[in-house]
């Protein structure tokens, strides 16, 4: 700027305002309108890089108790135990034993963190939303993308557009209201009874009262009142339980040195209602940016299978293969947001910190861990456990976006 | 050539036939399960929420369930949420801007840009429960600390009175979740203004800040609104990054020092209890949030489509 190194020029600051008004980039003042702007907005900019730093060095710091004195233990460990813990002292044949006052004699066990439960309770309830949400959600870009009735193709869109704008503790509601009574009396007995065996009763009959009368204070009268009780049919047919899936149904359980083996009790705030909420809250978003990746296929791709006798599906297929990178980087959004989803999954997934194979047991995720026990946490090492969960759920989401940007950016440009 | 067309097909071209339509009708059957789904979720939250919501709602401070007009309403809750997605505008909003102006406008010989981009775009993409985390480290931890040991010249510096979770952490959540979208927005409706708008106004001897601030600027005003809005719309439905910094009281507060009310807090905290009256509550909070979200979302669309229209 060699402007800003003359001195501040009097003549023309007493030249006549209208006519002869000095352009601001003649003005030699020591901080033009333009220095400023980009001062301004080249500042911002770099705030944006300070951000993502300052994200990940305080969170570094604030975790580095934890980091130093678990190390990499903590990702492979399950034992989460915030408090310690007065367990009573055994013998080997599993007796408690006493002291010379009649005590239990105990000992204490110091607190304990590591992330595998949670990690894995992240991993398996994306990885179910994922499964239920590429299908749907690619399908559904194929129809909104070639569907020729316009008409209906735009509302469409603004539908899963709105659908990916409702906050997720609406989901969540709905998830904890709705879905998950309905999956506890209705679908998972259903998926028990095929799993584990048993008796289905089909029942084609009509059981009903029918009564043709009225009771009024000025007429009372009956014309007629009988059951009409008729089988159509009735029969029973058995299934014999699946062998190998009886993990989904039951649990090991150690209680006082006894091993017992229960049924997992189905409660409907499990790993399943949270994969079902995940996958219904990332539907729009694969959606919505796949419908535009498949839309910016060049359209001869197309007239090209259709001109060689291809049909809907054929053509399709091949620009889901072309596309098929920047698909790919849809699904990864479509992971991160599954990853980070913090409210919904946190009001229905039952917050219970184990890993367990079965869908019907309730399980925790990163985000619903962070959002139960961060603001409740009174030790420096419980906060410091939770902020490196906080940073490696941070780190994941970095990873899966840094991918999914350059698939879909580097396929548009 | 008719006598081709009329070729019966051959058992593999009735399998591919069929195939293509079973694919079609099962794409089909998934778009209408989408849309079945929304209309399921937004049906009954409406249906759920229309029945508990009443001006009580916005009137009403909540009351403990036993007293009189027991759950009360949420008007604590309204009013902080306006507060803190105000404080979190202040800050966002103008640096979102700012960013959107340098990407667009200040980007061409610049090494900054890409990275800048980029982050913007990884940052839009941070799970808001970390943010909530890092307004905890930065805005909530410390104060807690120097209310103990800032104590010179016999006099307690208490920063902030309560030393604890305040709205200012809660706004700062806020706002760190609204820049990346605010900026990604900002620069997309500025490239969309004509190179020759630029141009122009260099010829008649305009600076680049008058270029920028008195051609570019107004002339994408209406979808730098929109995407204000949107972003808006986002952060009023957040929920997480308000657990660890705002956390939310039941008692009208206007000063973002203290624990700080929000409606999501709000709902979040009721939906979650296990009182009928305070779960009816939150039915009737969301389906306000929902309804606002929407009108963003409808006011958004129709305001792009009428600019289309007029372009064109």
């Amino acid at each position: 700027m060699q402007s800003e190194s003359l001195p501040p020029s009097r003549t023309e600051t007493n030249a006549p305002a209208a006519i002869s008004k000095p352009l601001p980039m003649a003005a030699g003042r020591l901080l033009s309108g333009d220095t400023l702007l980009k001062g301004a907005s080249t500042t911002a900019a770099v705030g944006i890089l300070v951000m993502l730093v300052a994200l990940v060095i305080v969170l570094s710091i604030s975790a580095w108790p934890a980091v130093h004195k678990f190390g990499l233990h903590f990702l492979s460990s399950t034992d989460w135990r915030p408090n310690e813990l007065e367990v009573p002292v055994r013998d080997a044949a599993g007796h408690l034993q006493l002291d010379s006052d009649g005590e239990t004699v105990t000992t204490t066990i110091a607190p304990s963190f590591g992330a595998l439960a949670v990690i894995w309770g992240t991993v398996i309830s994306s990885l179910i939303a994922l499964v239920i949400a590429i299908p749907v959600s690619f399908g559904a870009a194929l129809v909104l993308v070639r569907m020729s009735w316009r008409k209906l193709s735009a509302p469409l869109s603004f539908l899963i557009e709105f659908l990916a704008a409702i906050p997720s503790l609406a989901y969540g509601l709905w998830g904890l209201f709705v879905l998950a009574p309905f999956l506890q009396n209705v679908v998972e007995p259903f998926i028990a009874k095929l799993i584990g065996g048993g008796t289905w009763v089909v029942d084609l009959s009509i059981h009903r009262l029918v009564d043709l009368s009225i009771h009024q204070s000025w007429l009372d009268f009956t014309l007629a009142k009988f059951t009409l009780d008729f089988t159509v049919g009735k029969f029973s047919f058995d299934t014999p339980q699946i062998p190998g899936l009886g993990f989904m149904l039951h649990e090991t359980l150690s209680v006082n040195g006894n091993t017992i083996v229960r049924e997992i009790p189905k409660t409907g705030r499990d790993m399943l209602c949270g994969g079902l909420v995940l996958a219904i809250m990332i539907l729009p978003i694969i959606t919505a940016i796949s419908r535009d990746v498949l839309r910016a296929i060049p359209r001869a791709q197309i007239e090209g299978t259709q001109a060689l006798g291809a049909n809907w599906w054929q053509s399709s297929f091949e620009m889901l293969r072309y596309g098929k990178a920047a698909l790919f980087g849809a699904v990864m959004l479509g992971l991160a947001r599954a990853t980070g989803e913090t409210m919904a999954i946190t009001m229905v997934i039952g917050n219970n910190n184990q890993i367990s194979g079965s869908l019907f047991s309730p399980s925790q995720t990163m985000s619903s861990l962070l959002a139960n026990e961060f603001a409740e946490a009174n030790t420096d090492m419980h906060r410091a456990a939770l902020t490196e969960v906080a940073l490696v759920l941070l780190i994941m989401s970095l990873l899966f976006n840094i991918v999914a940007r350059k698939l879909v950016v580097g396929r548009n440009k | 050539m008719s006598s081709i067309l009329k070729q019966p097909l051959t058992a593999y071209q009735k399998w591919l036939r069929a195939k293509s339509w079973a694919m079609r009708s099962l794409c089909m059957a998934f778009t209408a399960g989408i849309v079945g789904v929304l209309l399921l979720i937004t049906g009954y939250l409406t249906s759920i929420g229309a029945k508990s919501l009443s001006w009580d709602f916005f009137t009403r401070l909540p009351i403990p369930i036993g007293m009189d007009h027991a759950p009360g309403g949420m008007a604590n809750a309204v009013v902080g949420t306006i507060i803190l997605v105000a404080l979190a505008s202040v800050i966002g909003v103008p640096m979102g801007l700012l960013t959107g102006i340098y990407l667009s406008e200040y980007s061409a010989f610049s090494k900054l840009a890409a990275p800048v981009r980029f982050i913007a775009d990884v940052l839009a993409g941070v799970p808001s429960i970390v943010v909530g985390i890092l307004g905890y480290e930065l805005l909530v931890a410390p104060w807690s600390y120097w209310n103990g040991h800032l104590n010179l010249f016999g006099h307690d510096w208490r920063l902030l009175p309560n030393g604890n979770y305040n709205g200012y952490a809660g706004a700062f959540g806020l706002a760190f979740i609204m820049v990346p979208i605010v900026s990604r927005t900002t620069e997309e409706m500025l490239r969309l203004v004509p190179q020759s708008y630029r141009e122009a106004s260099i010829a008649l001897g305009a600076t680049k800040a008058r270029t920028i601030l008195s051609v570019v600027v107004p002339s994408a005003t209406g979808s730098l609104v929109t995407g204000v809005m949107l972003a808006i719309a986002r952060v009023a439905g957040e929920t997480a990054p308000l657990l660890f910094t705002a956390l939310g009281t039941r008692l009208m507060n206007m000063d973002p020092a203290r624990p700080f009310p929000s409606l999501t807090a709000q709902i979040f905290e009721y939906a979650s209890g296990p009182v009928k009256e305070q779960r009816e509550l939150a039915w009737a909070g969301i389906l306000v949030l929902i309804a606002l979200i929407f009108i963003l979302n409808l006011a958004v669309r129709l305001a792009t489509r009428s600019k289309h229209a007029a372009g064109h």
